[in-house]
């Protein structure tokens, strides 16, 4: 009757696999392959752009710790595709463990990819690793986005504790171009009103154009109208334009975010961004 | 031990020719703002820059320079994880100086970005990477201090108090960095980012960055 051999029950975690291939068959961007798994959706809805346009799903609802969640897209020469998640993407309190996620990006030569996720929300005690891996070949271009938000600020949500690491890595032919390691952990959040650090921010993003002649796009950003209550500021050089911007609340951050990628792409922004 | 450090010490005093002093890795556009306006405010940012910023991503980068780790690869991740054109600058400018002027001191090194340019030049010396990461953030800290000193302005012995009250960070950073991989480098220094990028458009500059 006192089975002290049983092993506490397997918490439930969840796991997503999604990876999608295009190459240019008759002078457009065509689907080669989608693979989907487990809480991890790849869609494809009609596209007003250039080029497809690719959600991602996570349908778990979030990320909590043990979670592991990989997407993937591998465009062809020449091809132009727009990928996107399709809400903001929200790492929970860990009871254990730290979620995983990682994304792996490949642009071949003449290609372009818009990697243009929404936000991650952190919630207190999250404990979250990402990588995003873009390897871009020859003059393959990439635009990239990432905004990061420390707990719901309408909830009135102070994040006091997570472990949060987002390793962004881009590489040309292997080299590596741009890399940005980001940790926010209860050091960092400690340190929060810090004016190196966070200077009270809840929401910061980082958006850069990894391009041949990339750092003739800043005077396109520069020229953006100001954001009430958002910080930000642009700089160009080595083949890439980078724009960081930081604010008290996430949704004024968004609408400069929004701006400055209309600003760098002809035709709209994905659909999920503005609905 | 003793001629090692001294070369050591002499590579990194602010008379070796590097320019250190023209750069203030974007603490001028952070004195302009507001942000840093006095002594203690100079100590958080600084302290911050140090431990969650360029301090000790460069630490990271002069030690695995320092153990033997290829320069080339360390080179390439140097430049990729500077996070604005100055700050590209500042490394890349001063490694080159760096280089032409250790020839002085017999030592032929290619330009590299400035952390990795030290470490591969202190590979000769006696001494421990850490200590060699500890006095390159120590040298990193006072051109700091030297530059608020002429720009906020604060009294020198204000400033040296800064430096001085900054030097447990200065040995923690070393202390870890001496060991740490470059993959596990990783920044939170959002603002001072921001800051270092807002120095480019000012209209009147008294440092190149």
């Amino acid at each position: 009757m006192y089975d002290a051999a049983m092993p506490p029950p397997e918490l439930q975690r969840a796991r997503g696999h999604a990876a999608v291939a295009f190459s240019l068959r008759g002078g457009q961007s065509r689907l080669d392959r989608l693979h989907q798994s487990g809480s991890a959706k790849a869609m494809l809805p009609a596209s007003y752009g250039e080029g497809p346009e690719l959600v991602f799903l996570n349908t778990a609802g979030g990320l909590t710790g043990g979670d592991a969640l990989r997407y993937e897209v591998a465009l062809g020469a020449g091809t132009r595709v727009t990928a996107a998640t399709q809400t903001a993407e929200r790492a929970y309190a860990s009871s254990g463990g730290t979620a995983r996620m990682d994304v792996s990006l490949t642009v071949g030569t003449g290609a372009r990819l818009d990697w243009l996720p929404q936000e991650t929300i952190l919630f207190e005690r999250a404990a979250l690793a990402r990588r995003t891996d873009i390897a871009l070949a020859g003059d393959a271009v990439c635009l990239m986005v990432e905004t990061l938000v420390l707990g719901r600020a309408a909830m009135g949500e102070v994040v006091e504790r997570a472990e949060f690491s987002d390793h962004r890595r881009v590489t040309r032919d292997g080299c590596p171009v741009l890399v940005e390691p980001v940790r926010i952990d209860e050091t960092v959040l400690s340190r929060r009103t810090g004016r190196a650090t966070l200077a009270g921010a809840r929401a910061v993003a980082t958006l850069a154009l990894i391009a041949p002649g990339a750092e003739d796009a800043a005077g396109r950003l520069r020229a953006l109208p100001d954001v009430p209550g958002v910080t930000w500021a642009v700089s160009g050089w080595d083949g890439k334009c980078v724009l960081r911007a930081m604010a008290p609340d996430a949704f004024p951050l968004r609408r400069l975010v929004m701006a400055a990628i209309a600003a760098l792409r002809p035709g709209p922004l994905p659909r999920v961004w503005t609905i | 031990m003793t001629a090692d450090l001294l070369t050591l010490t002499q590579w990194l005093s602010p008379a070796f020719p590097v320019g250190a002093y023209a750069y203030s890795h974007g603490l001028e556009a952070a004195v302009l703002a507001g942000d840093v306006t006095d002594a203690a405010s100079l100590q958080e940012w600084l302290g911050d820059v140090l431990a969650l910023g360029a301090g000790r991503a460069d630490a990271t980068l002069l030690s695995a320079a320092h153990r033997g780790e290829d320069c080339g690869a360390l080179s390439d991740t140097a430049r990729a994880l500077c996070a604005s054109r100055e700050r590209w600058a500042e490394t890349m400018d001063q490694g080159r100086a760096f280089a032409a002027a250790a020839m002085a001191t017999g030592d032929d090194i290619a330009a590299m970005p400035y952390p990795v340019a030290v470490g591969v030049a202190a590979r000769r010396l006696s001494l421990a990477t850490e200590t060699v990461a500890a006095l390159y953030l120590h040298g990193f800290t006072s051109t700091l201090v030297s530059a608020a000193v002429r720009f906020v302005p604060l009294g020198q012995s204000d400033g040296q108090g800064v430096l001085s009250r900054l030097h447990p960070v200065i040995e923690q950073v070393a202390a870890e960095a001496a060991t740490a991989e470059v993959a596990d480098i990783a920044s939170a220094v959002f603002a001072a980012d921001i800051a270092a990028m807002a120095h480019e458009t000012l209209e009147v500059r008294i440092f190149r960055t």
